[in-house]
């Protein structure tokens, strides 16, 4: 195993999602704005408003404790490490070392955790009622999207997410159609995990339909930059795991400049699709009532375990 | 595993068509509804089509173009004009299943389906390609799931969209595991276009469910509790 090879992979990738990341909020957010008929905000607005946000001083609440100080680290260390996980240009070699599908849930699910408890930290009635939501939602999806992942480290025969690429990379079928059932579970646990319309609404700062807003009301300055980047890292770690499963093409295997440029292109096409779909997504559908979001989790649910029933019988 | 492109084209539709049974199960919204059904009978027809290129076969190739008339077009045509003239946007109410359970059951359905097609499988010379397999499990399951749209939904409309759903699925199968001669299809798709005529006929007659009828046909008798006019009031909201 060539650990210089490994090393470098794990800073391009690291980069890679670190840097492109915000590109996609604002994108979705242009999508939107062009389906109501205004102009949006320009591409790289996220970047200055991160950029703005780093220069500014942190405030904290005399109420809040360590954790509310500790929360954005652990958040970016968590995504960042999380990050390594999933190859965006470059499939690393066959190695245990990173890829672990479970490891990867757990890491999302720290960071969600301590985002929760940072909201309930400065004793505001906001972030309390935002954290009690998050988890109320959290119950719901956390054990679909185990058995979403399950269905596809079924379908792949592996619980490395680079095997997995690499085995979507490699597959003679055009598309294979369970992975399209998968795919459209993925797509509904996206949606719940940027918090995007038909759950929580991203744009407003309305009691009523905030979630992820909420929670990370009391953050301000630099933590609230890493905050924003961990999020944004989140959606598009995600959005890559759906578009290297669903369309693995420019994906490559060879540390090479070359194919590393095209892997770069192709990608970034594919998830500015992604995102153009899931803005076109969230424009046609209003926020449902919290009543209502077991629905839509029961789709992803219901797809996910009939791609276990026709994985494991066939 | 190499499959040829149509074999592929083919499990990919078969895929599609149980996601929609499964929107249509989920789906309140009464045009939505209709649409779905649409798309669904689009991608049977596309099925259809894709064994003509396949087999050759000239029944497949009628068969898809009566698919196309009848069901993407012609049915759910007439069917949103009932919806427009009936003024019923959604169905809200449900009889023992909830949407969610009901999803759950066809979880439980597919399995069994599943189970009791495995066990006939040496039976079946036909079943030796996983994709007539796939194909004929779907199919079943789809009609049962039709059969749960129309008993746990009530306005008679969306029981309706079930019946069709069951129809579908009936096609989805017999493309796969029997090979019925085209008059047998034919007639089987004016049966559905008469049956819609007739049960949405009656439908103006017995406005949006049953229990409304039931209370206009005996207009001395005392409101049942959960007062169904209200009710409606609340659909047209």
């Amino acid at each position: 195993m060539n650990y210089f090879l490994l090393i470098a992979y794990g800073i391009l990738n690291m980069l890679f999602v670190l840097l492109i990341s915000p590109l996609f909020i604002s994108l979705i957010k242009i999508v939107k704005a062009h389906a109501q008929k205004r102009r949006g905000p320009p591409l790289l607005q996220t970047y200055s408003n991160l950029f703005k946000l780093l220069k500014k001083e942190t405030v904290y609440s005399s109420n809040s404790s360590w954790i509310m100080r500790v929360t954005p680290l652990v958040n970016i260390a968590a995504l960042l490490v999380a990050s390594l996980f999933v190859p965006l240009l470059v499939i690393p070699q066959p190695t245990d070392l990173v890829g672990n599908i479970i490891l990867f849930l757990y890491l999302l699910a720290l960071a969600k955790f301590f985002m929760a408890l940072s909201g309930l930290d400065a004793g505001s009635t906001f972030g309390g009622m935002g954290s009690s939501r998050e988890m109320a939602i959290s119950a719901l999806i956390e054990p679909i999207i185990m058995v979403v992942f399950a269905a596809l480290a079924f379908a792949f025969k592996t619980i490395n997410i680079p095997d997995m690429f690499r085995g979507a990379l490699a597959s003679n079928v055009l598309i294979n159609p369970v992975i399209i059932l998968i795919s459209i579970s993925i797509f509904i646990v996206i949606i719940v995990e940027s918090a995007r319309v038909p759950v929580d609404n991203p744009e407003t700062h309305l009691e009523l339909t905030m979630i992820h807003e909420a929670m990370i009301l009391e953050q301000s300055g630099k933590n609230l930059a890493l905050m924003e980047l961990s999020s944004a890292m989140k959606q598009l770690l995600l959005m890559g795991v759906l578009i290297n499963i669903l369309f693995p093409w420019g994906l490559t295997q060879d540390f090479a400049v070359p194919s590393i440029l095209i892997s770069f292109g192709a990608f970034v096409l594919k998830a500015v699709v992604l995102a153009v779909i899931i803005g076109l997504f969230e424009s046609s559908c209003a926020k449902s009532r919290l009543f209502r979001l077991p629905g839509l989790f029961a789709i992803a649910l219901f797809l996910s375990i009939v791609t276990l029933i026709i994985e494991v019988f066939a | 595993m190499i499959i040829a492109p149509l074999e592929n084209f083919a499990e990919i539709l078969i895929v599609l068509v149980l996601t929609t049974a499964a929107i249509i199960i989920m789906k309140r919204d009464i045009r939505s509804l209709i649409k779905t059904y649409a798309l669904q009978s689009l991608l049977l027809a596309g099925m259809a089509l894709l064994f003509f290129v396949e087999t050759g076969i000239i029944t497949l190739l009628f068969l898809a173009i009566i698919i196309l008339v009848s069901k993407v077009w012609v049915i759910p045509h007439f069917m949103g004009l009932v919806q427009k003239k009936l003024n019923i946007k959604r169905d809200i109410q449900f009889h023992f299943l909830s949407p969610i359970t009901a999803l759950l059951a066809s979880i439980v359905i597919i399995l069994f389906v599943y189970l009791s097609f495995s066990n006939l499988l040496p039976e079946l010379n036909r079943f030796n390609s996983s994709l007539f397999f796939l194909g004929a499990t779907v199919g079943m399951s789809i009609v049962f799931m039709g059969m749960i749209v129309i008993f746990t939904r009530k306005q008679t409309l969306t029981n309706i969209v079930g019946y069709l759903t069951m129809e579908n699925g009936v096609v989805l199968f017999s493309l796969f595991l029997t090979e019925l001669p085209l008059l047998v299809e034919f007639l089987i798709v004016i049966d559905l276009i008469m049956l819609t005529l007739i049960a949405t006929i009656l439908a103006f007659g017995i406005d949006s469910t049953i229990e409304e009828f039931h209370t206009r046909l005996n207009p001395f008798a005392s409101p049942p509790k959960d007062a169904p006019q209200k009710n409606s009031e609340d659909d047209k909201q």
